[in-house]
């Protein structure tokens, strides 16, 4: 799931939540394919951001998971004994790793791990 | 530089834009018992610049309501006076944020957002004024940057240099710790205890001596959107945790979960709305 400009959308993205305007009006539901059509209409409704499936755009100075993952390990750095906060920042890993990668493959790290 | 030395400074702040002179005149008008919100919203709207940055901020995704705020009564009435006043008296300082460090702002906005969502999950009463205590946690930073330029840079510089916690090196360097210095500055403004305490005490929070639940909800929400890397808050780390602060919010992990969805969708709002912003300054530049 991605969220992206109007700009950069193509037809044949789908949509991973509902287009909605600035002023909240739902204009189509999540799973609706894009086409040239629908995105004339958005633009013309002033819809700016689309929430989109997969990670179609690779956007500039956008950092890529493991970077990600490894800045978060770094911030962590100073209190990595608390067990409250070890929690937090495996949570936080867990749900970047399911945003890019999906469910199923977090389940299948974790079953590579535990095996 | 000594503690009281700076205390004494804070009292002529000077560097950063004065207060409006709407709200002295607020003040007067909300101690009279039959103001309404109708009436006061009039008198804010007659500026019609303080209006539109208001109605900007009321509106913005981190207090999150559906449906479009259009008059300042109505903000009045959904969000409380309390969060009016304090937009009203701190939205030359944010203008001063905007300008000078983007990393702080941001850090500050998303830290408004995570506040608000949180309370709302504990059913605290007035979430919005939470987030707003949120969006000006920090002001000790801000002040401390506008009044004390030379000071601001030697405390960032060290901590980076040292690897240590900005307000480590301001206590060691100055004597003072910019949550403190933001309580000062609060309350001299006369802001509310409900949001003066959660400035004061966001990094050691049972120390509040009222509302240690929103001091609560602040520190943990500073740990939160520090530890997602959103903005900038003068080091890069994650501060320690209170246990006896935790102990009051103690989010189970679905719990957790949803917080971190609801945030980050949230956050990229957020991200629409400082571009926004900078949209704006330039064109009125
Ligand atoms: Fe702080
Ligand atoms: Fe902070």
């Amino acid at each position: 799931m991605q969220r992206i400009p109007l700009k950069l959308a193509q037809p044949g993205m789908v949509l991973a939540k509902e287009a909605v305007t600035s002023e909240g009006q739902v204009l189509c539901g999540a799973g609706t394919t894009l086409s040239q059509e629908i995105l004339a209409r958005l633009a013309k409704q002033e819809v700016l951001t689309l929430t989109v499936e997969g990670h179609p755009v690779s956007m500039p100075g956008e950092k890529t998971l493991p970077e990600k993952l490894k800045e978060l390990d770094l911030r962590f750095s100073k209190v990595k004994d608390d067990p409250v906060l070890r929690a937090l920042k495996t949570l936080i890993a867990e749900f970047w790793i399911i945003q890019e990668k999906g469910e199923d493959f977090l389940k299948n790290l974790k079953k590579g791990k535990a095996g | 530089m000594k503690r009281e030395e700076i205390r004494q400074r804070l009292k002529e702040v000077q560097s950063l834009p004065t207060l409006p002179p709407i709200v002295s005149k607020l003040n007067q008008m909300v101690s009279d018992e039959d103001v309404t919100a109708v009436k006061l919203g009039r008198i804010i709207e007659k500026d019609q610049v303080l209006t539109s940055k208001l109605l900007k901020m009321v509106n913005s995704s981190f207090f999150g309501f559906p449906q479009r705020i259009s008059t300042v009564s109505n903000a009045i009435v959904l969000l409380g006076f309390n969060v009016i006043k304090t937009l009203i008296v701190t939205s030359s300082i944010f203008e001063v944020m905007q300008a000078s460090d983007i990393g702080l702002f941001e850090h500050s906005l998303g830290c408004a957002t995570a506040a608000g969502l949180v309370a709302k999950k504990l059913g605290i009463k007035n979430p919005e004024e939470v987030s707003t205590a949120g969006l000006i946690h920090d002001l000790g930073k801000i002040v401390l940057r506008a009044e004390m330029p030379q000071e601001y840079e030697l405390v960032v510089e060290t901590a980076a240099k040292r690897q240590q916690y900005m307000r480590e090196v301001e206590q060691e360097a100055l004597g003072i710790g910019h949550g403190e210095i933001g309580g000062i500055l609060a309350r001299q403004w006369n802001l509310p205890e409900r949001l003066v305490y959660p400035i004061e005490y966001h990094h050691r929070p049972e120390a509040s001596p009222d509302y240690a639940d929103v001091s609560a909800i602040i520190h943990f929400s500073d740990i939160v959107i520090r530890a997602l890397g959103f903005g900038f808050g003068g080091d890069k780390w994650v501060p320690p945790l209170d246990h006896q602060a935790w102990s009051r919010i103690k989010l189970g992990k679905t719990q957790m979960r949803q917080l971190l969805e609801e945030l980050d969708e949230k956050l990229m709002e957020l991200q629409d709305f400082t571009l926004d912003i900078q949209q704006d300054k330039k064109e009125s530049a």
